[in-house]
């Protein structure tokens, strides 16, 4: 029909963006069976189904152990510090760092190909069946269960309330894929509804708006014509005099599912020295056969790895088939992407986000200016040097440099745990700061802890609250006792705070109990659509 | 008692068909609850695109516009709409109209998908290097394969088929296995870039590798009848292009099976599908459709053989779009005319252009043998030869 070239006649972005198996959720981590075993959880979309897996998709565990590292002293601790920090954590993921990994393919029977890939005891491999617990056994005699599966999807969050707080207006309003300027509209984020906020505001007269329906549709409204700007200089108050929050707690995922890959893992499997290496660092990966492989296979009869799958195992074979495979997402720290990346394709570098440095502090720099002051508003002490101002403010850094001094505090500080349960051996292990918690993006479980966020995490942490608490200043106190890191969660604070609905702003719990033992997350749900 | 045969899958197209079209009656279903629905009403209308891409049938084609009327009617001069009908419009060879899509939405011109188009554009009016050197940037910023495959086209036409082909497997190493259709169109175009230097057998091996990455297509089978007919295998390809028209109705293609059937010798045969494709020609052409204006030339040319009619088709087709394919068309025509100075000066404005074409340099020998200067004539066989050794074989319109 044209005589000339015309890639958009096939070009895929005038298809739907289906759902892609490769659409990592998250990655969890804690110790198991005392402080023997290490559990990962790796969860995606539940592409094509749950219980069913996409075999044009690989997945990769990969961890490593070592020691704790020792943090810079506090007098230390400034803009060069920060970046020192940073090229230290590269030098050692690039030039030390040689995770082991567990390497998982779907075979055409839908089953799974794992391979234990650098792992002290040598290269193996095993092939599983999918949705039933299934032990494998190491040629040390070292057995890991696996289950790779549908399960029920673990993460609880008011993703709506999340989306609101950052003006995401994809999930209020038809925005078209070319206009990547509006998706996170320039006004201010915040927590607290602005006043005649008209582009974001809750509607009473249309609850469902931006909210997930259970027949996979997202009520939105057509994008208005820009600016999209605001105009106010104040929080929205109802005559009570009290604020709107723009989360309600809703649990956005309840009742789907996910795909899972759910191995638990010997200490000594990973590590032969389990006595100094008390850190299990892991995170995800997911890669998409690349085209040309795919059309090589379907002209060849078996690959001859599931042949012969030791012979792959030749260091050769290994790099040839990820070569083949194209990586499409990684996950390591929940809200890394969502919060810290802005979600750019480009910036899915797994633990190897250290290039992202400046860019977080850039991040959390324009984070911090709409939030702080809504947690100031509240009366809460905030981390983010503000100015004192009385609305949030829309400010984006050129710079990493001019954005420091405002977000050092949040950086660095120590987040402190409610409690001391997550120490149960009351080890001098110091709290974790931001800084060390997002870069390198890895799920790092601390082999001594409870495993609890940041010190891992578990599946019934609630992340999307603790990531909130950064936000907090970690010195201040509230009825004699410290701020931490689930002081937002905890439902008498917002009772006593002027703001509705009095709520959390993250689910409490999960929509399903989750499994006392392996593999710990809970059934899947009966498919619905 | 006898095994039951399990039906065999369906084929890759044949499945991507019938997703297309559940997607538009569920959405259809959506809109006609709710008119107001942008996102919906924006995606039937991409959907139907989609459906329309595959198929090449005209009513799907029509759906999509209407659809995209519709919607501006509704709704604006939204981005993606004004993208759409940009591309669709590109697609017809209405080249003033995508001018004014993008002038509608003068947001969408600063985006990437915008800047290919106007690219697209430039190509086909003969702006060659701000072509390129948009998609140089382009590429430079965000390496995407439908950009390298822009690129890879203009270097072809350009002279540099090595480096050409290059592109178009980088662009083949962006695709993963859940865009094999893209796949396939980027190896059919690798074949058609063999196949323009008479490398048969790798265009053989392209037309195999993208019936196996999106089977059950007919434009792989078009394509593999192109080489057939190349090959000079004239009858097997005649049975190819006829087994597509069972299930695909497109002038071209009955254009292509009755120059086969010229070719032949099955004179009585080809008359029935010439008629066919010139009728369809024709009719579109009443319509005010401009993009069978250059198979109207074509036809008239050759195996129509009435080249007045010829030279008044390619001359409308090089009204709208000024580049060296239709300025060659034009020459071609007025050659056949007998205009041989007026053949001479449009070939000349397309060799202008540097294109490097064996297609483009046969005609200029042509009418410089005819003009008598046999030094040019010469020279630019040779050229003609050096692309492509095996000299004028069957070329099908397709």
């Amino acid at each position: 029909m044209a005589d000339h070239n015309d890639p958009n006649a096939v070009n895929s972005i005038f298809a739907d963006i289906d759902y892609s198996a490769a659409d990592l959720y998250d990655m969890f981590g804690f110790p198991t069976n005392g402080d023997s075993t290490a559990l990962l959880a790796l969860t995606f979309t539940a592409t094509p189904k749950a219980g069913v897996l996409d075999s044009d998709v690989l997945y990769r565990l990969l961890m490593t152990s070592h020691p704790r590292v020792a943090f810079p002293l506090s007098q230390d601790l400034n803009f060069e510090s920060a970046f020192g920090y940073f090229e230290a954590v590269k030098d050692k993921y690039l030039g030390e760092l040689h995770p082991a990994e567990i390497r998982v393919t779907v075979r055409a029977d839908q089953t799974a190909l794992l391979k234990f890939i650098g792992f002290p005891c040598g290269n193996f491999s095993a092939v599983v069946e999918f949705n039933k617990t299934v032990v494998v056994r190491a040629p040390d005699g070292e057995s890991i269960k696996v289950f790779i599966g549908g399960r029920d999807d673990a993460f609880f969050n008011d993703l709506t309330g999340f989306f609101r707080s950052i003006n995401y207006a994809p999930q209020f309003y038809h925005v078209p894929h070319t206009m990547t300027e509006a998706r996170e509209l320039p006004i201010p984020k915040t927590l607290l509804e602005l006043e005649d906020n008209d582009l974001f505001n809750y509607r009473p007269d249309f609850p469902t708006w931006g909210v997930f329906q259970k027949d996979g549709t997202t009520p939105k409204l057509d994008l208005p014509p820009g600016p999209w700007e605001w105009q106010g200089s104040k929080f929205k108050k109802d005559a009570k005099g009290n604020y709107r929050f723009v989360y309600d707690g809703s649990d956005c995922r309840a009742g789907q599912n996910c795909n899972a890959i759910v191995v638990e893992v010997p200490h000594r499997f990973i590590t032969q020295d389990t006595a100094a290496n008390r850190l299990v660092n892991c995170w995800g990966e997911s890669w998409v056969l690349r085209a040309a492989h795919k059309v090589t296979s379907i002209s060849d009869h078996e690959p001859s790895w599931l042949r012969h799958p030791w012979r792959a195992f030749k260091e050769h074979a290994l790099d040839e088939e990820l070569r083949a495979h194209k990586l499409v997402d990684t996950d390591g720290q929940p809200f890394a992407d969502a919060a810290l990346s802005e979600r750019e394709d480009d910036r899915q570098l797994g633990a190897n986000n250290f290039w992202l440095g400046p860019h977080f502090v850039k991040r959390l720099g324009h984070l911090g200016w709409g939030f702080g002051p809504s947690i100031s508003a509240l009366g809460l002490k905030c981390s983010f040097d503000h100015d004192d101002s009385p609305v949030s403010v829309h400010r984006i850094y050129d710079t990493a440099v001019a954005a420091f001094p405002r977000v050092a505090k949040t950086l660095f500080q120590q987040l402190n745990m409610p409690d001391t349960s997550w120490n149960p051996k009351g080890l001098n292990i110091p709290l974790r700061r931001p800084l060390e918690i997002f870069v390198p993006n890895v799920c790092a479980i601390d082999m001594d802890t409870t495993g609890s966020w940041p010190f891992g995490r578990r599946l019934e942490d609630q992340v999307a609250t603790r990531f909130l608490s950064m936000f907090l200043d970690m010195g201040a106190e509230l009825n004699g006792k410290k701020y931490h890191i689930d002081m937002l969660g905890d439902p008498a604070l917002w009772k006593s705070l002027p703001i509705e609905p009095k709520t959390p702003p993250n689910p409490l719990k999960n929509d399903k109990e989750f499994l006392s033992d392996f593999p710990y997350l809970a059934e899947p749900w009966p498919e619905s659509w | 008692m006898a095994a039951l045969a399990s039906a065999p899958p369906p084929s890759a197209y044949a499945a991507e068909v019938a997703k297309a079209q559940l997607d538009i009656e569920r959405l259809e279903t959506i809109v006609r609850r709710n008119t107001r629905d942008v996102e919906k009403r924006v995606r039937l209308a991409y959907r139907q695109f989609h459906l329309a891409s595959l198929t090449h049938q005209q009513r799907h084609f029509a759906a999509a516009e209407q659809s995209i009327a519709d919607a501006l009617r509704d709704f604006g001069p939204k981005e993606d709409l004004c993208l759409l009908k940009a591309n669709i419009d590109g697609r017809f060879h209405r080249l003033e109209q995508v001018k004014e899509d993008l002038r509608s939405c003068p947001s969408l011109g600063r985006r990437s998908a915008g800047r290919a188009v106007q690219a697209d554009i430039d190509f086909q009016e003969g702006r060659y290097d701000s072509a390129r050197s948009t998609l140089e940037q382009m590429i430079a910023e965000d390496r995407t394969w439908d950009n390298l495959a822009r690129l890879a086209h203009w270097t072809w036409k350009f002279g540099d088929r090595v480096l050409a082909d290059r592109l178009y497997a980088e662009a083949e190493d962006e695709l993963t296995a859940k865009e094999l259709r893209s796949f396939a169109w980027l190896e059919l175009q690798r074949g058609e870039l063999a196949l323009s230097q008479g490398l048969f057998s790798q265009a053989h091996a392209h037309a195999e590798r993208a019936a196996a990455s999106f089977t059950g297509h007919w434009k792989n089978r078009e394509f593999a009848a192109k080489v057939l007919a190349a090959r000079g295998e004239l009858e097997p390809a005649a049975g190819e292009l006829m087994a597509v028209a069972d299930s695909v109705s497109r002038p071209e293609l009955h254009q292509a099976i009755g120059e086969l059937l010229l070719a032949l010798g099955r004179a009585a045969e080809a008359q029935h599908w010439l008629e066919s494709a010139l009728r369809e020609y024709l009719a579109s052409a009443r319509r005010g459709e401009t993009h069978y204006f250059h198979h109207l030339s074509d036809f008239y040319a050759d195996a129509g053989a009435q080249p007045a009619e010829a030279v008044k088709w390619a001359s409308r087709d090089v009204a709208l779009r000024e580049n060296f394919t239709t300025q060659s068309a034009l020459a071609w025509a007025l050659l056949r005319n007998g205009d041989i100075n007026d053949g001479l000066r449009w070939i000349n404005r397309a060799l202008s252009s540097g294109v490097q074409d064996a297609t483009v340099f046969s005609t200029a020998a042509a009418l410089y043998g005819l003009s008598g200067d046999a030094a040019l004539e010469q020279r630019f066989q040779n050229a003609a030869t050096l692309i492509c050794p095996q000299g004028r074989t069957v070329h099908l319109h397709l």
